[in-house]
């Protein structure tokens, strides 16, 4: 097995439009994307940003929601996301988004609207934001009711005073600062392009896909010539494959190495310091972007070509849905249409990366780790079934 | 001798048609088998039935005196096979594909180094060993696929229409070794729709079409059965009519064919025909500028056994 191993990787490492895909094309588009964004960077930093309110019935009413707003925007707090003008009526907060004077409003009546005027990262961020306290208010009404049930039951009142909206408001501030990326653990300066870094990693993993592929077609006689000839050899099909399969891992991980040498020596980003996460992040990326590539090789019933470019296809529009070209996009598909980024597996590469280097908890990394490991595991047994089973009517 | 291979009925369809019907027959140690046919005519869906790359309906195979199935790995370490398309890597330098398929019958290094190099000076590919298969012309790109297929010493080799789009040069290097792999011991199926390789190379032949057999025997057999016994041709210009209808009535003449100031007369048996035919030239006063006789090929059998040419 040795002997296929070797050659194997012979073919793979001079095989150009593998070694384009795998590696030129990453790297390129790396430097590409640290030429355009820079610019975007220093325009757009995440800095406190102007919003208004409109503090109307319906936004007095909301206390834990108003406190919430109030911690976020208080000068001098370290949650601080927003500087808060309230205005009595949404013409005025509209006059004052159409001036650009703020990026957005809160307008509360029977829903709450955020009305912005473009997209971008403080858009967004407004969106995100405002969503997430909607949320956590609901919880913990949720929770003081049950509390209030509960001292009820024992015979004590609940002390609901102004400091104890306070301290939730500063709890759910927090733990917004979290979720919207303020918090630095890297010690470094807050880099809003490491989304765009974090989805190239996760293209050059889903790349792996056309590796896997060739692993297939060069063991199978329905797939190619060469397939036919080892088909007819004393070697097993899946001595063949495995030995075929485990080169192509070798060499989509040396890609992702290189890839990560280029990024940072080169083009200066910083991946924080959680370097072993980083590392079986990519491993796990990469055993989904193969496996993916063995099952569309292994049920696709379409010539080598075609299938490249289904791959590269799925790989560019899964980055794409992931905020490769945006972050906005990943906003957008994680809100209305979450099941498209819970099943793409580059959007769960972007999301382990996300999480990794802005939550301190490991919980939502190994969520995603888990996904990946599971979507490799599923597309990987339900090839190895099909090949098993498969004889050939025809090749 | 020995049976290498016997085949028992075999039958293979494919989408509601049969593309080998009911084949039996049997190789024989030693021996270069033809397997003749039109192109369509099975020759190569029955090869890969035999190699197991393809399921079967019906019937059984032995090789070795053992069943053929796809997991049969002590047999297959004793096949080579020639493709008839090219299977090579275009990543691998002309040593390192051998070397690469080689290896996956020959697991001793020193053996397997040998072993390439004859299977290199077999094929006349000395001086193209660091050649990469994008530089080598269709004929030296065909040998370095028999190489890939030979190298490892098997005892049984298919090669399915290795001279096909190959120029006279390589497909008389191909041609001789396969008679030299034949003389030190292989025994070998060759599939193909060139009968002067069949004349040249095989000890026995089937004919096949529409995936049945039509015809088995050895050469000579399989002339036998023509009806032909001579075929005469003369190149004549303005031939006339009556004249032809002349020699179509002469007891011994199985056809006449006028085309293309060429005149092809065949005769069933009989003795001094050519003599017969110059004679009646000279006393009608025709004029010809060559005049030659022939034996019956394959081909002429094949066409009288099937209406149609082996090329068709």
């Amino acid at each position: 097995m040795f002997h296929q191993f070797i050659y194997s990787l012979k073919t793979l490492c001079k095989n150009k439009m593998l070694l384009f895909w795998t590696f030129a094309f990453p790297i390129i588009l790396g430097t590409f994307f640290s030429l355009a964004f820079s610019n975007i960077e220093n325009s757009e930093k995440l800095d406190v940003f102007p919003i208004a309110i409109v503090n109307n019935d319906a936004f007095q009413n909301r206390k834990i929601l108003q406190e919430t707003f109030k911690n976020l925007g208080e000068e001098g707090n370290e949650n601080q996301l927003f500087t808060i003008t309230y205005v009595e009526k949404e013409e005025e907060a509209a006059n004052l988004l159409e001036e650009g004077t703020i990026e957005g409003y809160l307008h509360l009546e029977e829903e709450a609207k955020v009305i912005v005027k473009k997209s971008g990262i403080h858009q967004t961020i407004l969106k995100v934001a405002t969503e997430e306290m909607l949320q956590m208010e609901m919880m913990v009404q949720v929770d003081i009711e049950k509390e209030i049930q509960e001292n009820l039951k024992n015979g004590i009142a609940l002390d609901v005073t102004q400091e104890y909206f306070e301290q939730i408001a500063s709890n759910i501030g927090h733990q917004l600062q979290e979720k919207m990326g303020i918090k630095d653990i890297s010690s470094s300066h807050l880099s809003y392009t490491m989304i765009e870094f974090y989805t190239l990693i996760a293209m050059t993993c889903l790349y792996g896909g056309i590796l896997g592929m060739t692993s297939i077609h060069q063991n199978l006689p329905n797939k190619s010539e060469v397939g036919k000839r080892v088909s007819v050899s004393p070697i097993s099909k899946g001595k063949l494959i495995f030995s075929s399969v485990l080169s192509s891992f070798l060499v989509q991980l040396f890609g992702l190495f290189l890839l990560f040498l280029y990024t940072i020596f080169v083009l200066k980003v910083d991946y924080g310091n959680k370097l072993f996460f980083i590392i079986l992040l990519a491993f796990v990326g990469s055993l989904a972007g193969l496996s993916l590539g063995i099952f569309i090789a292994t049920f696709l019933k379409a010539n080598e070509n075609v299938k490249t470019g289904v791959m590269i296809a799925m790989t560019m529009l899964g980055c794409f849905l992931s905020g490769m070209m945006g972050i906005t996009m990943k906003y957008i598909v994680d809100t209305h249409l979450p099941i498209v980024n819970k099943i793409n597996p580059a959007s769960r590469i972007t999301d382990g990366f996300y999480s990794l280097y802005y939550y301190d908890t490991l919980d939502r990394f190994y969520g995603n780790v888990f996904s990946l490991l599971f979507f490799a595991l599923l597309l990987l047994l339900l090839s190895m079934y099909q090949l098993r089973r498969q004889t050939y009517d025809s090749i | 001798m020995n049976k290498i291979i016997e085949v028992a009925n075999l039958t293979k369809k494919y989408k509601g048609k049969t593309a080998v019907d009911a084949l039996s027959f049997s190789v024989f140690e030693g021996e270069i088998l033809g397997l003749l046919g039109p192109n369509g005519s099975g020759k190569s869906t029955t090869i890969n039935c035999i190699l197991s790359l393809l399921s079967i309906d019906e019937g059984k195979i032995t090789i070795f005196g053992q069943e053929m199935k796809p997991s049969a790995y002590e047999i297959k370490k004793e096949i080579g096979v020639v493709f008839q398309d090219v299977a090579v890597f275009d990543e691998l330098t002309v040593i390192d594909n051998i070397r690469y398929f080689c290896g996956l019958y020959i697991k001793d290094k020193k053996v397997r180094e040998v072993y390439i190099e004859e299977a290199i000076q077999l094929v006349g590919l000395e001086e193209f060993k660091k050649y990469y298969p994008k530089q080598l012309s269709g004929g030296l790109l065909r040998r370095l696929n028999i190489a890939c297929g030979i190298s490892h010493k098997p005892k049984l080799i298919f090669f399915d229409e290795p001279t096909v789009a190959v120029d006279p040069q390589s497909r008389n290097n191909i041609l001789d070794g396969m008679k030299t792999l034949n003389k030190n011991g292989a025994t070998i199926i060759y599939t193909t729709h060139y009968m002067e390789e069949v004349e040249f190379l095989c000890h026995r032949v089937i004919i096949l079409d529409k995936g049945k057999i039509i015809e088995s025997g050895t050469i000579d057999e399989l002339k036998s059965l023509s009806n032909i016994e001579e075929k005469i041709s003369v190149e004549v210009n303005n031939l006339k009519k009556s004249i032809i209808s002349d020699i179509a009535k002469w007891e011994q003449v199985e056809s006449v064919d006028y085309e293309n100031g060429i005149l092809i007369v065949t005769y069933q048996k009989g003795k001094n025909n050519l003599a017969g035919l110059i004679h009646y030239f000279k006393e009608n006063r025709i004029e010809y500028n060559k005049i030659f006789s022939e034996r019956p090929t394959l081909n002429d059998v094949f066409l009288e056994l099937t209406g149609k040419g082996l090329r068709d």
